[in-house]
């Protein structure tokens, strides 16, 4: 059964035994992942998949229920579990967004992609670990090396007309490395994500990764105490992704936000803005309507250091008396609808990572940190995590730290960036949006190294 | 599921470029998930998944396909692409061997079915954790109480033969707390899981879970800083076990030791561990979180030592890395979903129980930290680093727990810590969790008795 079908005869049922509302989303998904190890393929998997979900209103309450089945009895599956749900829900009920709106009209989907073949991306990994190997004698192993080619759909049927639909596609690729020198062992990774098979730079991969490997041997201890700290993009990225649900309203209205009554108010150091934009060329969260069917709009979440607004959906804008911001978002269809931002980041400014650390007369680069989901409290805002990263005196990188941790608060560290970099970078790993920073010059934090 | 004749074809379809060995993954599972938050239902979920995997071996060589499209026309087509994968010698078998269904030994008794039990009636065992939890201490601002229960039902079968069904049901209530003083705002967490129908919900001791939740909450925020620096650590039991089973039992899967990514490959029979150290995965106990009857590639559960008084004696191994290092399968392969081709994971891990009380322990213990509740983190696979952090944590001094300290986390290596183990108690404890690897997210036992390292590197606020 396809889609439309699923859709007329569910919308058609739905009515019959009581449904007032009605919405069906789905998505599709197709993909080819290709990994590489020691010269022969390690990972060849295909995926061609979809779900679907409704969402509808029953006696005044919401009702969920999803299948990945269908067949001539997912419409009563899907009616029977919406309606027993929404029997017991206690929420207030979420609307449907049935207005007719504009959106923009830009194509996320790059038809490129769909050219690359699968030998294209097999001689490409066979290349950049041949390249890697014969770099420098301390490498010891790729220890991964992967590439994969995702396209996906989505979509969104009301009852009442509505009919939206979105397809994007990106291709990822993924290497790691381990690097040896005596005894010491270091790892390095690298990624890029793109829409433009042919960007991809075999050269530029390979001295990124071997070179970030190489640049952590010959670790030494430092003496313990609070460092002004350079935070490099990528971990700044992975910092500000392990708070982001601060900024949504459903985390303040549920009282686990620390960002609560502090629209209008500083939150962070006068030189930061943090942007929410969904219509950046390349970004994995990029989307014309959010998951209600609201058209989405770039926004300036802090101006300046001042909190502009939270992340709203239909909902948690209806019970702060505002205008939804366009973030309602779904995990997927198996979840509900909740908040999450799209592509958002701390805006660049035009200092480079060099002239970032060159004024410390003593401090410590941050280049990657650990634990996010472990050693961080998103509610509290307080970290405690290891940490990867340099020593640096005069100015100058003088070498990689031993096993550091670092610890503090993220609204602090929000208060104390003192200068931001030119060099905006995402996050691969975030799960709530596509999250990026420069790097960040931060006043202080606390700092052991072994 | 699906009948054993279009099953046979498709074993068939997937062999036709010379594929020695093809398996077919049906999956159809029935989750709910339900969320406590504010006092109310917030979240009623329920939903069905399907699917089908398809995986062609090649010698070493493995292609894997997956699909709802359940029609025959979808399924040989998903075979075909994945065998067009395989760069062709015809050289392997070209016919598969009949299916023969094999039975299944039940190890894991289930007495309510969670499609059996009304969502009236798990709410209200929710309820009961959230009024507990709100009870404890005006400090408590926030009580979320989250219930998942799920039926799976697997089909397995492969081109040697095998056919053989199964049906796994998991139940599991986590129970998040957060107290408050107005300023700041910590986090208590439990969340007891099992191999269980509803019984298991039903049965919960509340009185426990949801008070130590809100109690761990309500202590962490009267707590100091924690303090940097290299310290005996103390590691209480049941979850405790985290950190062993991320910076050693990882590196025990076959998946790490085929390809020497491993600090123990090629290492049996020699000493890894101190000698107080018997390590175990054992899919068999019964109703636990990681449990299972047979893996995900139809091959029975079993009991597997790992260590033994500090040797290595084994590993857990999957059929594609068995080939690899020459090894047969443990009955250790295993897959979030269909969308997953299986690989060699943890299904229950523990360090076995030694001799110390957890008192006599402490009272040896100079100066310390005691990690009562651990939290999560993870752990670098090529270098064994890992990191972690303590959920509640006390400063032992003299012999004695003198204070709460929060935010601390460990960090080290886990071919070093494990050597380091110089205490172990006999109170053996198992706790559930969540791992996640390139199989997937899968439901896994950590466990251990209190043990105790003699040098760990703290992480605190507190330089």
């Amino acid at each position: 059964m396809s889609i439309e079908q699923l859709k007329e005869r569910l919308f058609a049922e739905g009515k019959n035994v009581g449904f007032t509302d009605l919405e069906l989303y789905y998505e599709k998904k197709e993909s080819l992942t290709i990994g590489l190890y020691e010269g022969e393929v390690d990972k060849y998997d295909f995926s061609d998949v979809q779900g679907a979900s409704v969402r509808g209103l029953y006696n005044g309450k919401t009702g969920y229920a999803y299948t990945e089945k269908f067949d001539e009895d997912s419409v009563e599956f899907l009616l029977k579990n919406a309606v027993e749900n929404a029997e017991l829900i206690e929420n207030e009920p979420e609307e449907l967004f049935t207005e007719k709106a504009e959106y923009e009209e830009i194509q996320f989907y790059s038809p490129e992609l769909d050219t690359v073949k699968p030998e294209e991306m097999i001689q490409f990994l066979k290349q950049v670990e041949e390249k890697i190997l014969s770099y420098d004698p301390r490498v010891k192993k790729v220890t991964t090396s992967q590439m994969q080619n995702q396209k996906f759909e989505k979509g969104l049927f009301h009852d009442k007309g509505l009919e939206l639909k979105e397809a994007n596609n990106f291709l990822l690729f993924y290497v790691s490395i381990l690097v040896q020198e005596n005894d010491e062992l270091k790892s390095g990774f690298t990624f890029r994500i793109t829409k433009d098979f042919k960007e991809l730079d075999a050269d530029a991969i390979v001295k990124e990764v071997v070179e970030q490997g190489l640049s952590m041997l010959g670790e030494r201890n430092y003496p313990n105490k609070n460092y002004p700290v350079v935070l490099k993009n990528e971990a700044a990225a992975s910092l500000l992704s392990t708070f982001t649900s601060s900024f949504s309203a459903q985390a303040v209205q549920d009282n686990r936000s620390r960002l609560k009554g502090k629209v209008g108010e500083k939150i962070a150091s006068d030189i930061v803005n943090l942007v929410d934009n969904p219509f950046l060329p390349a970004g994995i969260q990029s989307a014309t309507f959010d998951s209600e069917g609201v058209p989405t709009r770039k926004l300036n979440i802090v101006e300046e250091g001042n909190l502009q607004t939270y992340f709203h959906n239909l909902k948690t804008a209806k019970k702060d008396g505002v205008d939804t911001t366009g973030h309602a978002h779904r995990g997927s269809y198996r979840g509900s609808v909740e908040v999450s931002p799209s592509n958002f980041y701390i805006e660049p400014a035009d200092q480079s990572y060099e002239q970032l650390y060159e004024g410390l007369e003593e401090g410590i680069i941050i280049t990657g940190l650990a634990g996010l989901h472990s050693g961080a409290d998103p509610i509290s805002g307080d970290f405690s995590l290891a940490a990867d990263g340099y020593y640096v005196k005069n100015g100058k990188i003088v070498g990689p730290t031993k096993q550091m941790t670092v610890a503090g608060n993220f609204f602090e560290v929000l208060q104390d960036i003192e200068e931001i970099g030119s060099d905006l970078t995402f996050s691969p790993m975030s799960f709530n949006g596509y999250i990026g920073s420069p790097t960040l010059k931060i006043k202080g934090l606390a700092v052991t190294v072994d | 599921m699906l009948n054993k004749a279009l099953i046979e074809d498709v074993l068939q379809a997937a062999l036709e470029t010379g594929g020695d060995f093809s398996e077919v993954f049906v999956e159809d599972r029935y989750t709910n998930h339900m969320v406590l938050q504010n006092s109310r239902l917030e979240k009623n979920l329920s939903g069905r998944d399907f699917g089908v995997g398809i995986r062609v071996f090649h010698g070493l060589q493995s292609v894997y396909a997956y699909t709802n499209d359940f029609s025959r026309a979808g399924l040989l087509k998903a075979a075909r692409t994945a065998a067009k994968a395989i760069q062709g010698k015809k050289d392997g078998k070209t016919t598969i061997i009949p299916l023969l269904k094999e039975s299944v030994t039940m190890l894991h008794p289930i007495k309510i079915m969670p499609t059996e039990a009304a969502k009236s009636r798990k709410l209200a065992v929710m309820r009961n954790a959230n009024d507990i939890i709100r009870n404890y201490d005006p400090e408590i601002v926030q009580a979320i109480v989250n219930l998942i229960d799920e039926e799976q039902n697997v089909l397995i079968a492969n081109s040697e033969g095998k056919f053989v069904e199964d049906q796994r049901v998991r139940s599991r209530m986590s129970m998040v707390s957060i107290a408050s003083d107005g300023a700041d705002m910590q986090t208590g967490f439990y969340g007891p899981g099992a191999y269980q129908g509803f019984e298991f919900i039903e049965n919960l001791d509340l009185n426990h879970y949801a008070k130590e939740s809100a109690r761990i909450a309500k202590t962490m925020l009267h707590a100091d800083p924690a303090p940097s620096g290299k310290f005996p650590v103390i590691i209480d039991n049941e979850f405790g076990g985290v950190i062993f089973h991320e910076a050693c039992g990882h590196s025990l899967e076959a998946s790490s030791v085929a390809k020497n990514a491993s600090v123990f490959a090629n290492k049996i029979g020699e000493k890894v561990a101190s000698d107080l150290v018997t390590y175990i995965d054992d899919g068999t106990l019964e109703n636990e979180w990681g449990s299972l009857n047979i893996d995900d590639e139809g091959e029975k559960s079993r009991k597997n030592v790992l260590i033994e008084d500090g040797i290595l004696k084994g590993y857990m191994i999957d059929k594609l890395n068995g080939r690899r290092m020459g090894m047969e399968s443990t009955g250790s392969s295993r897959r979030q979903s269909y969308r997953f081709a299986p690989t060699s994971r943890m299904t229950n891990t523990y360090i076995a129980p030694g001799k110390s009380t957890p008192e006599e322990i402490i009272a040896d213990t100079e100066f310390g930290i005691y990690a009562k509740y651990m939290g999560g983190g993870s752990v670098n696979p090529g270098t064994g680093d890992f990191n972690f952090a303590i959920n509640e944590a006390y400063l032992v001094k003299n012999g004695k727990i003198e204070k709460p300290l929060r935010g601390a986390t460990l960090i080290g290596n886990g071919a070093k810590t494990i050597l380091d183990i110089d205490r172990v108690g006999n109170n053996l404890g198992h706790g559930a969790g969540m791992c996640g690897a390139s199989s997937g997210s899968l439901p896994v036992n950590v466990g251990q008795p209190m043990v105790r390292v003699s040098e760990i590197t703290v992480g605190g606020k507190e330089a």
